[in-house]
């Protein structure tokens, strides 16, 4: 019974029929973008950290960068593929509870797409980016004379203001990566299922996708 | 005594110190003013070479010189008139950066300025050899600058 269960059925459904295929789940398009991203956070989050005169410029075009693929990925969310859509992304309360109340169980997810959590997890990385790249726009650093583009528009109340979100999203966005890296261990290890090769090849196995 | 007698009393003490506590000017409100007015010229002055360093500006040794010159004389002030205790930015909210700290810690604070006098010192050796020269010694400069805002000032009012 524990074998077939772990073999056979996925979070939401019961049927013991159900088998891990591979399926098609992430297009080209989200797929360089997700990579894109990392890049350009990974980089300009360590420029931002050890900032110096001599590299601040890179963090500033980095941060343009992550602005223009969050851009990208907010209308993708809208008009792109099934998995790519926040509608789809974003998890109703009860397919969040059944998700959590199976989420321990030693078996891939199989989901075809954002699994609940995960869907979570996406949507607060691209809302604190979005925050982070936005208050960057305003902040500076009056050690290295480096102001964001809009900083000359508002006032030093806000520029302040600016400096201590950008300084505080940043952290967050430290720990949502830290979450999203553990995570990626957790099925990798604990449920068996991998899911870095999905991203890059954009198959993935899922349950009952035979199609 | 009634309820009614001490409620009055005590809403005639709040309205009469609510009325007349902005009439009493306090000489540390004049003092931040002053330190951050003093940090400006700082700054204006650090931008001059800083400009040149970044290409912003066309160099020019004697500016340079008289740029670096200037934050050297700056650097030497006594600075402490400029921090009297209760000048915070949780005594005066609203009006300061400067965190506790810069009192509570005060060997530290001390440390970090002399960072940055031998920064500027450095700075104003080399600021008349042209701007290959000038770029690190920015460098430096706006490190140690970083280095005392990191540690000691808020980054939000």
């Amino acid at each position: 019974m524990a074998l077939k269960e772990d073999l056979g059925s996925s979070a939401g459904s019961t049927d013991p029929a159900d088998e891990l295929v591979y399926s098609k789940v992430w297009d080209l398009p989200t797929r360089l973008f997700h990579w894109a991203l990392a890049a350009t956070v990974i980089a300009g989050w360590y420029l931002g950290y050890y900032r110096e005169f001599s590299t601040i410029d890179y963090h500033f075009y980095l941060g343009y960068a992550t602005g223009g693929l969050l851009i990208f990925r907010l209308i993708w969310g809208v008009v792109g593929p099934p998995s790519a859509r926040f509608i789809n992304i974003v998890p109703g309360p009860r397919r969040l509870i059944t998700y959590i109340a199976s989420v321990a169980k030693r078996r891939p997810s199989g989901v075809a797409g954002h699994n609940p959590l995960g869907g979570l997890s996406v949507v607060a990385l691209l809302a604190v980016l979005t925050v982070q790249v936005v208050a960057g726009l305003f902040a500076e650093d009056d050690s290295l004379f480096a102001s964001g583009p809009l900083e000359s528009y508002v006032s030093l109340r806000w520029t302040a203001f600016a400096n201590e979100v950008h300084y505080i999203s940043s952290r967050v966005l430290l720990v949502l990566v830290g979450l999203h890296l553990t995570a990626i261990l957790f099925y990798q290890v604990w449920k068996r299922e991998n899911l870095i090769t999905p991203m890059l090849t954009g198959w993935k196995r899922v349950y009952g996708k035979n199609q | 005594m009634s309820i009614k007698y001490l409620v009055g009393a005590a809403i005639a003490a709040a309205v009469s110190i609510s009325v007349s506590a902005p009439s009493f000017a306090d000489p540390i409100d004049d003092t931040i003013k002053a330190r951050r007015a003093y940090y400006q010229v700082v700054g204006f002055n650090f931008g001059q070479v800083v400009a040149m360093a970044k290409g912003e500006a066309d160099y020019d040794a004697e500016a340079a010189k008289n740029a670096a010159t200037n934050l050297q004389a700056l650097s030497k002030l006594h600075l402490l008139p400029l921090f009297p205790p209760g000048s915070d930015n949780e005594a005066k909210k609203g009006a300061t950066r400067s965190l506790p700290k810069i009192w509570s810690d005060f060997p530290g604070v001390v440390e970090k300025v002399q960072a940055w006098q031998g920064a500027v010192d450095g700075l104003v050796a080399v600021s008349a050899n042209g701007k290959d020269a000038l770029g690190p010694a920015v460098g430096e400069v706006g490190k140690t600058c970083g280095a005392c805002h990191d540690a000691y000032r808020a980054k939000n009012f």
